[in-house]
């Protein structure tokens, strides 16, 4: 995109998109610079200041062992979408892959992976993050592994669809007369074709993952307590929510904005590639 | 249509079975079973192993898993190994809280949702349009159990009242299981008001779009006849689809509300179950839950023949 077009899309923008934006930067600070921005330890603990409410030292309060929150929440930005980012991205490899050959090929393997991805659709989302980071046990690496599993079917079906839409398009089957490999017309051909309704598919489905991040972190089935994670915030601050409510509400609204910004982000790109 | 709806219904049980497979092995091949949790660490081998041999741990998981499927295909889900009572007396204790919770969500997000969408759609690219759709993004963005702690904190604050935490059946005390159900419900709607809100608004500006609302204007229709005779109509059907897929949305976002309020739900069973490594529990829960996403979708399936007469058989 050239500055010009950029200007351009700015311009049109509505309030909600500039907001989206603004906010998308400014996460974009947290994760890369959190040290900058909130100097102070998110890890020690001093008892003599516990729970103290929101002030000019430690603007969100402390938590119940002297933590700040502010530290805390800033530097959970990183950890928590990070994690979403990746789980995602596994996600997308593995199910993309999957549905692009099943599209591709059709046939008894298009059949066995539509029977496994069915069997993870049977749950609702988070219920199916629950069954497997509750038999896996808590840790950042189950986590991640159950959030990928469970939106790896939208991946799947997402791919498996443009895959099969594109295997009867005019120019695979010029490709196929030239005598070109059913995997060089697969990657080289029909990925590139598809590959944007997979990204697109990524947006609009992080929003989503977050909220199940979160819940799971706020289960108790998340990432390990001393590390910040929004959602294991806010299952620590659960327990102190008529005395401290500063540490339930910062956590929630940094939720809140991240997984509005990438929303807002995902019904504009919805709606350029549908225009488009 | 008929054959539709057996097909349906044949590919969802058999990915039924497959998942409760897939959970079994899952349970029984990670490290740490009830045996373990009820012995601790240091537990007297020969003791572990006896316990083993009651609950059937030490024979081959195909045998305990083909026994089972056995057991739950004569209508017998088991016992809890924890408890003793009757999986499936647990599962309809429990569903009978989850039901209530979801079923007053329902209603109160479709009554809330709908509404606000459809005005939206209406006025689209109006203040009120942007209004409505700050609304929707910003509800679907709230984590369901933030909103329930916020209004924890907000009803403490402005009433001075916190819900009690020990739940009531509506049978025993109705005031007391309001008082108990009212901040769950509410959290829950807000986010599924805000999702049936965004859905219906899109489906309404896509449909004010069509041919046929063009040639309705020319012809000298009302607004109103427009919007609510025809427009209206004719989204039912995705609003319908949308409300079986809201609806086992709610059932599994009890899973962290129950959590947070104390209610003992299905999703709460399910977590419990869990994590005591409670095998029949876990298992004749998800089952239960499966059970329900299969009959919700074919009843949304039959719903699509009485909303529209082309699809019927």
């Amino acid at each position: 995109m050239t500055a010009r077009a950029l200007r351009e899309a700015l311009s049109q923008a509505n309030g909600m998109q500039r907001l989206s934006l603004i906010l998308m930067v400014v996460f974009a600070v947290l994760i890369v610079a959190p040290d900058l921005v909130a100097p102070q330890s998110p890890l020690t603990v001093d008892p003599s200041r516990a729970l103290r409410p929101p002030s000019a030292v430690h603007w969100f309060g402390t938590d119940d062992v002297g933590r700040d929150l502010f530290a805390r929440v800033v530097h959970a930005t990183r950890i928590t979408l990070g994690l979403v980012a990746g789980a995602l991205l596994l996600s997308a490899l593995v199910g993309g892959t999957l549905g692009l050959v099943a599209g591709f090929l059709g046939g008894a393997v298009d059949l066995a992976a539509a029977r496994a991805v069915d069997v993870v659709l049977t749950f609702p989302p988070i219920i199916a993050g629950v069954v497997i980071t509750g038999i896996l046990g808590p840790g950042a690496g189950n986590l991640v592994l159950a959030l990928a599993i469970v939106y790896m079917p939208m991946f799947f079906r997402i791919a498996r669809s443009g895959a099969l839409a594109e295997s009867k398009r005019t120019y695979v089957e010029a490709a196929r007369a030239l005598g070109f490999g059913g995997a060089s017309i697969l990657f080289r051909q029909v990925l590139p074709n598809v590959l944007p309704l997979v990204l697109l598919q990524y947006v609009i489905l992080f929003p989503l993952a977050l909220q199940i991040e979160a819940a799971l972190g706020f289960l108790g089935l998340g990432v390990a307590p001393p590390t910040p994670d929004w959602g294991a915030i806010l299952e620590q601050g659960k327990n102190f929510i008529l005395v401290a409510w500063w540490i339930s509400l910062w956590p929630g609204l940094f939720l809140l904005a991240s997984a509005f910004a990438v929303m807002v982000f995902g019904r504009f790109l919805q709606a350029r590639l549908g225009a488009g | 249509m008929l054959r539709f709806l057996v097909a349906r219904l044949t590919s969802a049980l058999l990915a039924a079975a497959l998942s409760s497979l897939v959970v079994f092995v899952l349970m029984r091949t990670v490290p740490g079973d009830i045996v373990a949790q009820m012995l601790g660490q240091a537990g007297d081998a020969s003791a572990a192993a006896a316990l083993r041999g009651f609950f059937g741990l030490d024979r081959p998981i195909h045998a305990q898993f083909v026994d089972w499927l056995a057991q739950v295909l004569q209508g017998d889900l088991g016992r809890s190994w924890y408890q003793g009572k009757r999986v499936s007396a647990l599962i309809w204790e429990a569903f009978a809280v989850t039901f209530e919770v979801a079923a007053v969500t329902l209603v109160l997000a479709t009554l809330i949702g709908v509404p606000l969408g459809v005005l939206a759609g209406i006025v689209e690219g109006t203040r009120l349009d942007a209004a409505i759709q700050t609304f929707n993004l910003v509800g679907l963005s709230a984590p369901v159990f933030w909103v329930g702690l916020m209004l924890l904190v907000g009803a403490s604050a402005v009433f001075g009242w916190s819900p009690p935490f020990a739940f009531m059946p509506p049978s025993v005390d109705l005031a007391d299981n309001i008082a108990i159900v009212i901040l769950p419900v509410l959290s829950l709607a807000v986010l599924q008001a805000a999702a049936y809100s965004h859905f219906v608004r899109d489906c309404m500006v896509a449909e004010l779009r069509r041919d046929y609302v063009r040639a309705a204007i020319a012809k000298g229709l009302s607004p109103a006849q427009i919007h609510f005779k025809h427009a209206l109509r004719n989204i039912l059907i995705p609003l319908v689809t949308f409300m079986g897929l809201i609806l086992i949305q709610i059932l599994g976002g009890t899973v962290v509300i129950e959590s947070l309020f104390s209610l003992p739900g299905l999703g709460r069973l399910i977590l419990s179950g869990i994590q005591g490594r409670d095998y029949p529990v876990v298992q004749g829960a998800l089952l239960f839950v499966v059970a329900i996403a299969i009959v919700v979708n074919f009843v949304v399936d039959l719903l699509y023949g009485l909303i529209d007469p082309r699809l019927r058989p």
